[in-house]
């Protein structure tokens, strides 16, 4: 027989009435960012990011070289201590050519997406909300936008506007917006059926309240997580666009551009396609890697 | 007596049930030519069993639904055809307390926010008075105002749904529908929880409906009770005379289902046991809707419901209380 003694002693004194919280209050943001922060990955792949963009920014400026410096005296140079990149046929810095291209192709990747994400949630959220024949018209409208391929509407923005990044940006956005929607909308639709937006109904909130207030931050898990992988998405069709020559065009660079540069004498220089095309990859490498690492925080198994 | 709180008249409320499109379109009647009226301070207890319409006629009177006939008046004003716009500064008299204090809360709100909510939806208050308001309201519920911070999943089932009635109580409302309140708690804070409601109406003069299949705990709290059965109020009167002396035979039979804690004691009522199923209520049985399991049941139950009658101090719908 086991003592009990032995193994308990009676509490002090406790203060009446309180009941002791043993968990720290935790918001649900602080919560998903400690889950982000034990995803080691993901955590990599943030730093990595945050690393490409503060040099993306800064790198020019500091950048004894101009980008668009020609100086047909040191041009296809290979990588020294002058130029750490090399230069290209022009003379130009490879280096802060690369980073110059880097801050443009991580502009078009954030911005479009920030529009992205905006008419997405927008559309679908009003689609999904008020349902019926609304939804139904909307949907139709949205299909017939997806069914035209998403190069024929960046080849013709680009003829009526040329090819500089608003045109990109405009094109990449023209349909981009499109799966975001999707998504929003299927989610407001489960949303809404459940308590809390009727409670918000009784409650007197108008339609909108309800929508942007109560629906779509219950929703911000697979809209962040869809923003995440939509940004790496946008760099790569940029990219693929200036590589194939409809792009940004010189002196402008991006790292797509960059590459197709340098495809001429990749026979005889092959480094000053490396450097764009491994900036190319650790950035889409980071974004995705972080945009896994939130779908993880963001839906842990078995939880409310 | 001035103006009852509220009075719904014949009220009628279907809906479809989905079939394939070359079926005939179907309906449920989910809440079937109901008539009421609460006065100020007062509860009524609607039961029934499960699928009679309870909730739907909460919800209905409410105008969360659309009401397809009947009335419904809220202290005289005719609130049936009021768009929602007109609606709107009823809404704030007439408030909800819902079943299910999991679901009913948003789960990315502070406790905070969700009770300041509907006072910043009708610009009560400035912003520091209303968090004070807040914190007063928690304390009014049995809450710490130093929860203020925390999010509904830190709580418990019967504190959720005390940050449900102090959401509810921030309007001042004089009219709640509590639509199933205890069922997703336990005994001891069911008994809290309806402690608390009679307290705060009491202090207010709020008027009730309580929506429940506890029967025990809606005869605790109610004035008058009302029975549905499959979508009909059979029966409605002062609950003490419902529960001691019931007439309808339906709730007859849901009376002496509840448990007695005393099986011996002197007032335990004979069992009633109902025979078959609750008929299906997409197609309702002509006539008296309980008449597929009455056994008084007579040739001319089956061929019109009838009306609410008065009846030893309340209404019955009844044949065998007809005059």
């Amino acid at each position: 027989m086991l003592n009990p003694d032995e193994y308990f002693e009676p509490l002090g004194e406790l203060e009446k009435g309180e009941e002791a919280v043993a968990v720290e209050s935790k918001s649900f943001w602080k919560d998903v960012w400690d889950r982000f922060c034990g995803n080691k990955k993901a955590l990599a792949g943030l730093v990595l990011l945050g690393i490409i963009v503060l040099i993306a920014i800064i790198g020019p400026i500091i950048s004894p070289y101009p980008y668009d410096g020609m100086d047909p005296s040191i041009s296809n140079q290979g990588s020294g201590l002058a130029h750490w990149f090399g230069t290209d046929q022009m003379g130009r810095d490879e280096f802060t050519r690369v980073l110059y291209g880097a801050r443009i192709s991580l502009m078009i990747g954030f911005v479009a997406t920030a529009v992205n994400v905006i008419i997405g949630v927008i559309y679908g959220g009003i689609a999904g909300y008020i349902g019926g024949k609304t939804d139904m018209v909307m949907m139709r409208i949205m299909d017939v936008i997806y069914s035209v391929p998403a190069m024929i509407y960046i080849i013709l923005i680009m003829l009526i506007l040329g090819s500089n990044v608003y045109a990109v940006m405009i094109g990449i956005c023209v349909n981009g917006w499109v799966n975001m929607a999707r998504i929003v909308r299927s989610e407001i639709i489960t949303l809404k059926e459940r308590e809390f937006s009727m409670a918000a109904f009784v409650l007197g909130a108008s339609k909108r309240r309800i929508l942007f207030r109560h629906l779509v931050i219950n929703a911000m898990g697979p809209i962040i997580v869809t923003a995440t992988l939509m940004v790496p998405q946008a760099i790569f069709n940029e990219a693929f666009l200036s590589f194939i020559g409809i792009g940004i065009s010189a002196p402008q660079a991006s790292l797509g551009t960059l590459a197709q540069d340098a495809k001429m004498l990749l026979a005889k220089y092959p480094m000053q396609m490396v450097y764009p095309v491994a900036v190319i990859c650790l950035v889409i490498f980071a974004l995705n890697f972080i945009g896994e690492g939130l779908e993880d925080a963001l839906n842990p198994k078995g939880r409310d | 007596m001035g103006e009852p709180v509220i009075r719904v008249e014949h009220l009628k409320k279907s809906f479809r049930v989905k079939g394939s499109f070359l079926e005939k379109k179907q309906y449920v009647r989910a809440v079937n030519d109901v008539s009421f009226s609460i006065e100020k301070g007062e509860t009524l207890g609607i039961v029934g069993e499960s699928g009679c319409g309870k909730s739907t006629l909460g919800r209905t009177i409410l105008k969360i639904y659309q009401p397809e006939e009947g009335h419904i008046y809220f202290e005289g004003t005719d609130l049936t055809d009021l768009s929602e716009k007109q609606m709107h500064p009823y809404r704030k008299k007439m408030q909800m307390i819902f079943q299910d204090p999991y679901a009913s809360l948003n789960p990315r709100f502070t406790v905070g926010e969700m009770i300041a909510e509907p006072m910043e939806i009708y610009r009560m208050y400035g912003r520091k008075e209303r968090m004070e308001r807040v914190r007063e309201l928690m304390e009014v519920v049995g809450l710490k105002p130093d929860h203020i911070q925390r999010y509904p999943h830190e709580f418990s089932g019967g504190q959720r749904q005390r940050i449900g009635i102090a959401r509810t109580l921030a309007l001042n409302p004089e009219f709640i529908v509590c639509d199933e309140p205890f069922s997703a708690l336990d005994v001891s804070i069911q008994a809290q929880i309806i402690n608390l409601l009679e307290k705060i109406q009491d202090e207010q003069k709020i008027s009730y409906i309580v929506v429940a299949h506890n029967l025990n705990a809606v005869r605790h709290i109610s004035h008058n009770i009302g029975v549905m059965y499959l979508g009909r109020l059979v029966e409605i009167g002062p609950a003490a005379k419902i529960y001691s002396e019931p007439l309808h035979p339906y709730t007859k039979a849901l009376i002496s289902s509840i448990p007695a804690a005393d099986p011996n004691s002197a007032g335990m009522m004979d069992r009633v046991l109902l025979e078959g199923e609750v008929p299906s209520p997409i197609n309702v049985p002509a006539g008296c809707p309980f008449s597929t399991r009455c056994k008084y049941c007579t040739e001319k139950c089956r061929e019109r419901m009838p009306e609410l009658a008065e009846a030893d101090g309340r209404k019955v719908a009844c044949v065998l209380f007809q005059s």
